[in-house]
């Protein structure tokens, strides 16, 4: 069997941890920049809050209701998180634990006996929110996406269910897919599940007793195929190792407002780019092509019915000599950035991608590297240790600025109570 | 059937480690050390790794849990520690004799942390607690997955506020307890606004 655990309203729940006030409130965590609303605590859903909704459009509401609204707090969320996935790691054994984004891992339950699957998930979810503070809903099933069905099962009904809900025979399964709304199955998009209705499946019931060779015609190959297989209750995803090295790297921010000079968007795309070859360093590749673009603003459409991007400039360029040298990447990414800019527009976002990775002992093995090199990247070592010991970026390139005005806003952080010592909780 | 499950035996493996390289280091000269090093550790993680899998077959069942007072000796550490951090004189004349008497410094997160995932940090902001040694400024290190039984200093929330206070558990109340004249002992009376937080296991103080 495969369970599927996920954070009940996970950002929200790592704020009342040490905001105990907010206990029973209604709280909603905005996305970057105070965007959208990402993430709402039950109370918050009740008052008829949606999802991914921009905070402008909410905000009414949410004032009228005192609806507590919070700033994304990176940093919590990743070191509660961490804490999360640790406590799972701790009480399974090595391997059957995968994680799968910030607030869900799958695991593999194949040790335990069925008869004992109830107890053990009761055993999980209590132990979790004891060492952590965070509650969870585990869903079980024979495969990842019935697990899936049953998580999203035991969200519903959460006082029914307990937030646990196990589908072990076909029973239960048949029972689960017919509650289950076709676009609600994991792995099925908006505009899947809109052509399926056409077929008239709407739900995933329907869907699961069509043979697999329609599947492989109307869902798009392999994929499809793999879909179905797992809805009859076989098991065809299997778990899945960490994927440890990235194969592209991407650093990509709104600005804090609009910006039109030049000389912030080259500070951004530094700091951006110093910040990608940090990532870069850290899992050992050196980047052989770089990308850049920059988004400008949607001009203003009178009879505008939804959201309108703007037009966005972008370009790609290969690197003589792959490289994780942060000087190096910095100049690629700010003259590429410079042959896009053009004067007088206004800017909303810019992003830096690296690509085309190579390991980087093969460089420092490549006897044609000058020792020049070698010294170089003994220095971006000790600027990487300095940065993560005394955080804050306490060592950075000159083209990064000092002013950054075009900064995310997030006006409405609380405090980093996990991972600074000037933040900690006070006590009384 | 009582049995304690010394908690995750994988995260002792690694100052097992530690601890063996140190003892073969002792026994063998520097020029066998290499050699025996590598095979005695393989060996010995075999061993090891055996434990671990016998221990994970029992860890699901749910009469077999961590043992909150035993546990504490046996908890597991969770820093990876290598061999090659274990440091050496470094002599160019005469080779420094006790190099091989090396051993890995003393960590305190060994010592104050015992659950990592479980265990936050708060700064004290009353003198509440004071006498049980506990100042304002200190740090408290609170591990959740300690159990909240009586007389344990708790950080706890009393309507929506964090409080630091010696817990009493009677028969039909809680009561915090302050370790200050100044203070009057809290009684809990709807338990609804109340919850512990966590278990204070250790104070930082500053002298």
């Amino acid at each position: 069997m495969q369970a599927i655990v996920d954070c009940n309203s996970f950002y929200c729940s790592c704020e009342r941890l040490f905001q105990p006030q907010l206990q029973n409130a209604p709280v909603v965590v905005l996305s970057n920049n105070d965007g959208c609303i990402v993430s709402r605590s039950d109370e918050a859903k009740q008052l008829g809050i949606a999802m991914a909704v921009p905070y402008f459009q909410a905000k009414e509401l949410i004032e009228k209701n005192k609806v507590y609204a919070f700033s994304s707090n990176y940093h919590l969320y990743g070191d509660i998180s961490w804490r999360v996935m640790e406590t799972m790691r701790q009480l399974l054994p090595k391997g059957s634990v995968e994680v799968y984004s910030v607030d869900e891992a799958f695991l593999d339950l194949k040790h335990i006996p069925a008869d004992q699957l109830q107890d053990f998930c009761t055993n999980l979810k209590n132990k979790i929110e004891t060492w952590t503070g965070i509650s969870v809903s585990i869903g079980v099933g024979p495969n990842k996406v019935l697990s899936k069905v049953a998580n999203r099962l035991a969200k519903k009904n959460k006082i029914k269910t307990g937030c646990i809900v196990i589908l072990n025979d076909t029973k239960k399964i048949q029972a689960a897919l017919q509650q289950t709304p076709i676009e609600d199955i994991w792995g099925i998009g908006f505009s899947y599940s809109e052509k399926l209705k056409t077929y008239g499946l709407h739900t995933a019931y329907a869907l699961s007793i069509k043979d697999l060779s329609w599947g492989k015609r109307f869902l798009g190959g392999v994929t499809g195929i793999r879909l179905l297989r797992e809805l009859k209750g076989a098991q065809s995803h299997s778990m899945q190792a960490p994927r440890t090295e990235k194969k592209m790297i991407a650093t990509t921010r709104m600005f804090g407002r609009e910006v039109t000079d030049w000389q912030e968007i080259e500070e951004a795309l530094a700091t951006y780019a110093t910040r990608a070859a940090e990532k870069l360093r850290r899992q050992h590749s050196a980047a052989g092509g770089i990308s850049v673009f920059l988004l400008k603003k949607a001009p203003i459409l009178i009879d505008a019915s939804h959201y309108h991007r703007g037009r966005q400039a972008s370009g790609y360029t290969v690197l003589d000599n792959p490289t994780q040298l942060s000087p190096d990447i910095i100049k690629a990414v700010v003259a590429l950035g410079k042959s896009l800019f053009e004067p007088g527009e206004i800017y909303k976002k810019a992003g830096v991608i690296l690509s085309d990775f190579v390991p980087d002992n093969a460089l420092q093995t490549n006897l044609f590297v000058a020792p020049a090199d070698a010294k170089r990247k003994k220095l971006m070592n000790v600027i990487d240790n300095m940065n993560a010991a005394y955080r804050n970026d306490i060592l950075k390139f000159g083209t990064s600025g000092t002013q950054k005005n075009w900064k995310m806003r997030s006006e409405r952080r609380s405090k980093r109570y996990t991972t600074r010592w000037q933040e900690l909780c006070l006590v009384r | 059937m009582h049995l304690t499950f010394v908690s995750s035996p994988i995260y002792v493996k690694p100052i097992d480690k530690v601890l063996i390289l140190n003892c073969l280091a002792k026994i063998y000269s520097p020029k066998q050390r290499i050699n025996t090093l590598k095979k005695g550790y393989k060996l010995i993680s075999k061993i090891l790794n055996y434990l671990v899998n016998i221990a994970n077959k029992f860890s699901f069942m749910s009469f077999i849990d961590r043992d909150p007072g035993e546990g504490i000796a046996t908890q597991q550490i969770n820093k990876n520690y290598q061999s090659g951090q274990i440091i050496q004189a470094n002599a160019t004349g005469f080779g420094a004799a006790s190099d091989d008497f090396m051993e890995r410094g003393i960590d305190l997160n060994e010592q104050l942390i015992r659950n990592k995932p479980a265990t936050f940090f708060f700064r004290v902001n009353s003198d509440a607690m004071l006498g049980a040694g506990i100042h304002i400024g200190d740090i408290l290190i609170v591990d959740r997955s300690l159990p909240a039984s009586s007389g344990k200093v708790v950080v706890a929330v009393l309507n929506g506020e964090f409080l630091v206070r010696r817990l009493q558990i009677q028969e039909h109340s809680i009561s915090l307890v302050p370790e200050n004249k100044r203070y009057g002992t809290i009684q809990v009376a709807q338990l609804e606004q109340y919850s512990t937080w966590g278990v204070v296991s250790f104070v930082i103080h500053s002298l």
